[in-house]
């Protein structure tokens, strides 16, 4: 039997969602068994191919992020969305509470630990922010959600199971976690 | 109570008339969730958490505020149910800023329990992200609007239970918000008393105690154990969580107690903080300006050749914390009084406690109990307030009579010197134009209630009665600077009152013809409550009420003249007075047992011995809520801190004294309510002088 082509994306995170998912230790060697990893932070991809299953890790803060979790939506046939950031928007809300251009001004301007004597705010070629941190499924249509924060390893590996068993899985209480 | 039978969920269930579908569901183990209902407080069905489906029935009902009917057919778990529910939970996680990753309160929240019970693993609706501010203006606790449910908890509680009513609601909708006074900050409110009841209900972590949230979660605690405060008279019962061996957070019970599960400022704050002071952990000996570590033998014999020479010469005294169980106080009894036969043992209150002894004697003698439970106060129509502080000298007190004046509609009456504690919310101030330990006033009034109802009993002597009204009204009016219509408006609140009561603060009890003056006036008035008078006197730690008949002696003798040794044990809980403090520090040998390094006392001390603190000891404390209260060992002990009770027994042991079992009969007993307080007498007053 092929295995099921899967490709995973950190988009407006921390490292969390994935430090997690390699937490599933040995068991990994398992899961590579019956799942290729195509494009993720951990293999050396530039380009999401066309996979089985798509994860998205983090919010969505700027207009880069949208074209990926877009990209990632196109690409993939069922989309997870891993982490509180992805599902609520998570810790990239706090900007929420003000203007895209106050929160530049803050991180690079007024922060006492910022020497920037030229008040610089870095704008040209890269990704603009968006007016705010937008949790993944307000762009994209998403089939899974797996909230926590991170996600245990554990259900990280039993959606993974779920899925390749033919199911669409939905996180039961006793494994679901906001925190 | 009509009973009445109704089906949920298949199941033949028993209530009484007058139950909401949420009791008779409880009652009968049917779990309905719930966020803004609390047992204890008013239900107002805000947060639609508990709807139920009732045959019949088009609408939703919420179970905590229907009324339960016979034959009501009632589902609580059906599909739409659930969906409704999850509903209301995503709207709540859309509508305020409910992020578990950086909020204190994860894991111990009730909205995040609710909301992964309920399988919420996205929210449907746009967050609003509204911004709301995060008032952290007190200094021990922090309200986050952001993390607010609307459910109203801690309005209830601050209004209902502590009656100081700082908490209100501004605004609707959306912009709705919790707030103090007229819209201050909680830090510069005029009328919050920093108890900590809202922070103690608050299902979110909206209102946190700082201190609490930064040592860690309930969910994180190795232990809850179940104690009483030990730092005022009321002796509050408590919860008090361990984590790592130490005490991270204490709370009151449940808002359905008669308390209303409170617990004041001290004991919410003082008592996690008191695991983490510096303590005594092994015996000490003085040598010139140093002390030096010693065995428990050595320091024991120490002890006891100072304490042999200064017996011999009647120079030795003790001097015994009331902050200690009935079991310790009958051992030091029983060690100093029948074994030793001292005269001098006392406890650091013994003024005050002296005085509540003599003035409640003759009425004990009746047979009679001489106070009631504190708790009493919520029952009372009419509350005289003695002289007492009770926001000083036991703040669940000040809340009772601030709710029973508030939301009971009694009359408070205030008579006082000094400030009124209750300004604002009293009916009468009486102002005294000397100081508190005056019994005349007292007198006069139970004079001209005495007459009053003998002119309307009319046994003949009515019209005589009436003049003696009126004459004693005067002599009142006279006594206080009112007019004689401003006393007998008193008057007639008192007389009429069903249930009155009365509030002796400590200060007044220094002279027990006040206490006697009060008891004979809560009897003229027919202040009768089913355990005993209408007094509840604030003495001053929960245990106090214990000494009465153990180790308080019958005559002060502390600072009387200079001893050569002198025993202390204190917990370091209650500062010492300055009196005690300035006796105590011109006898030649002192010995200080205490738990912790209190200061000056310690540095008065020439051999200082380790104590088990409040939290690892066990015992029975006496309150003034009329219950004898289970202390419980919290923390276990450590090092080489031995119990109470053996360290008297060794002292005995090296005294040569045979230790003979307690005697003294338990505090309750001697206050035990034999007859009815209906049939207690009045006493004439004799001047008794301390």
């Amino acid at each position: 039997m092929a295995k099921v082509k899967l490709a995973t994306v950190w988009l407006e995170a921390c490292a969390g969602c994935h430090m997690s998912f390699l937490d599933i230790d040995d068991r990994i060697l398992g899961l590579l068994e019956k799942v290729d990893i195509m494009y993720s932070p951990v293999v050396d991809a530039k380009e999401i191919p066309k996979v089985d299953i798509g994860v998205i890790s983090g919010a969505l803060g700027n207009d880069e992020e949208v074209h990926l979790a877009k990209k990632m939506r196109e690409q993939c046939d069922i989309l997870i969305a891993w982490g509180d950031c992805a599902v609520f928007g998570g810790i990239n809300s706090m900007r929420n509470f003000m203007p895209a251009e106050e929160a530049l001004k803050k991180a690079y301007v007024d922060t006492v630990s910022t020497v920037n004597p030229e008040g610089i705010i870095p704008g040209e070629d890269i990704p603009q922010l968006l007016p705010k941190a937008i949790p993944v499924d307000q762009v994209v249509k998403v089939d899974v959600y797996v909230p926590g924060c991170p996600p245990d390893a554990d259900t990280i590996l039993w959606v993974f199971q779920e899925l390749l068993e033919g199911r669409i899985p939905k996180v039961p209480a006793e494994m679901m976690r906001y925190d | 109570m009509k009973e009445i039978t109704l089906t949920i969920d298949g199941k033949v269930c028993k209530g009484s008339h007058g139950d909401t579908i949420l009791t008779v569901a409880r009652k009968n183990d049917i779990y309905i969730p719930t966020l803004c209902y609390l047992e204890g407080l008013t239900p107002i069905g805000s947060c639609r958490m508990c709807v139920v489906e009732v045959e019949n029935n088009p609408k939703l009902l919420t179970a905590c505020t229907t009324p339960a009917q016979d034959g009501m057919v009632v589902h609580t778990k059906t599909e739409t149910l659930h969906n409704y529910r999850k509903q209301v939970l995503e709207l709540l996680f859309a509508g305020r800023n409910h992020f578990c990753m950086y909020c204190s309160q994860s894991g111990d929240c009730e909205l995040q329990r609710l909301a992964i019970e309920h399988g919420m693993d996205h929210v449907r609706y746009p967050f609003l992200y509204s911004d709301f501010e995060n008032d952290a203006t007190h200094p021990e606790y922090q309200v986050d609007h952001n993390r607010c449910i609307l459910c109203l908890r801690c309005i209830r509680v601050c209004a209902e239970k502590v009656g100081a009513h700082t908490l209100d609601l501004k605004d609707r909708g959306w912009n709705a918000k919790v707030i103090s006074d007229l819209g201050k900050k909680l830090g510069e409110s005029d009328t919050c008393v920093s108890c900590g009841a809202c922070a103690q209900v608050c299902p979110t972590g909206t209102i946190t105690i700082r201190e609490f949230a930064y040592r860690g979660r309930r969910s994180d605690c190795d232990d809850v154990v179940e104690s009483v405060c030990p730092l005022c008279g009321v002796g509050c019962k408590i919860k008090a969580y361990v984590r790592t061996g130490s005490i991270v957070r204490v709370e009151g019970t449940t808002t359905d107690q008669p308390d209303g599960g409170q617990l004041c400022y001290r004991g919410r704050l003082e008592l996690p903080r008191s695991t983490e002071r510096d303590r005594v952990h092994v015996p000490m000996i003085r040598e010139g300006v140093y002390y030096r570590e010693a065995t428990w033998e050595e320091a024991l014999s120490l002890i006891a050749e100072n304490f042999k020479t200064a017996k011999e010469a009647d120079k030795a005294g003790a001097l015994v914390s009331s902050i200690c169980t009935d079991e310790e106080l009958s051992v030091f009894s029983a060690l100093f009084k029948d074994s030793l036969g001292m005269r001098r043992l006392d406890t650091f209150d013994g003024d005050i406690l002296r005085g509540f002894r003599k003035g409640f004697e003759p009425f004990r003698q009746q047979g009679v109990r001489p106070f009631t439970a504190a708790h009493n106060i919520l029952k009372s129509d009419c509350i005289v307030n003695l002289c007492a502080d009770p926001d000083e000298e036991a703040p669940v007190v000040a809340s009772y009579m601030r709710v029973a004046a508030l939301r009971n509609e009694a009359s408070l009456i205030n008579v006082s010197s000094g400030k009124n504690p209750f300004e604002g919310i009293t009916d009468v101030d009486i102002r005294l134009l000397s100081p508190c330990g005056d019994p005349c006033l007292l007198d006069s009034i139970t004079k001209v209630i005495t007459s009053l109802r003998m002119s309307e009993e009319d046994l003949g002597k009515g019209t005589e009665a009436l003049n003696d009204y009126r004459n004693y009204l005067e002599k009142t009016a006279a006594l206080v600077n009112m007019s004689v219509e401003e006393v007998e408006q008193v008057i007639l609140k008192l007389a009429n009152a069903k249930k009155p009561i009365f509030v002796l603060g400590s200060n007044v009890s220094k002279n027990p013809a006040v206490v006697q003056a009060g008891v004979n006036l809560a009897i003229a008035s027919r202040a009768f409550f089913e355990d005993g008078i209408g007094i509840v006197p604030l003495v001053v730690s929960s245990n106090s009420l214990g000494t009465v008949n153990t180790v308080l002696a019958e005559e002060p003798w502390l600072g009387k003249e200079d001893l050569d040794f002198l025993y202390v044990f204190s917990t370091g809980m209650i500062p010492e007075d300055e009196e005690s403090l300035s006796a105590i520090s011109r006898t030649k040998f002192v010995v200080v047992q205490t738990p912790y390094l209190v200061h000056p006392l310690v540095n008065m001390a020439d051999v200082l011995l380790p104590a088990p603190a409040w939290y690892e000891r066990s015992g029975h404390f006496c309150t003034i809520e009329g219950e004898r209260r289970r202390l419980n060992v919290v923390v276990p002990p450590k090092g080489e801190v031995k119990g109470l009770a053996s360290v008297i027994q060794e002292f005995a042991s090296a005294l040569g004294v045979e230790l003979g079992s307690p005697k003294a009969v338990p505090c309750e007993q001697l206050f035990g309510s034999e007859k009815a307080p209906e049939t207690a007498q009045m006493v004439e007053l004799e001047e008794v002088s301390l």
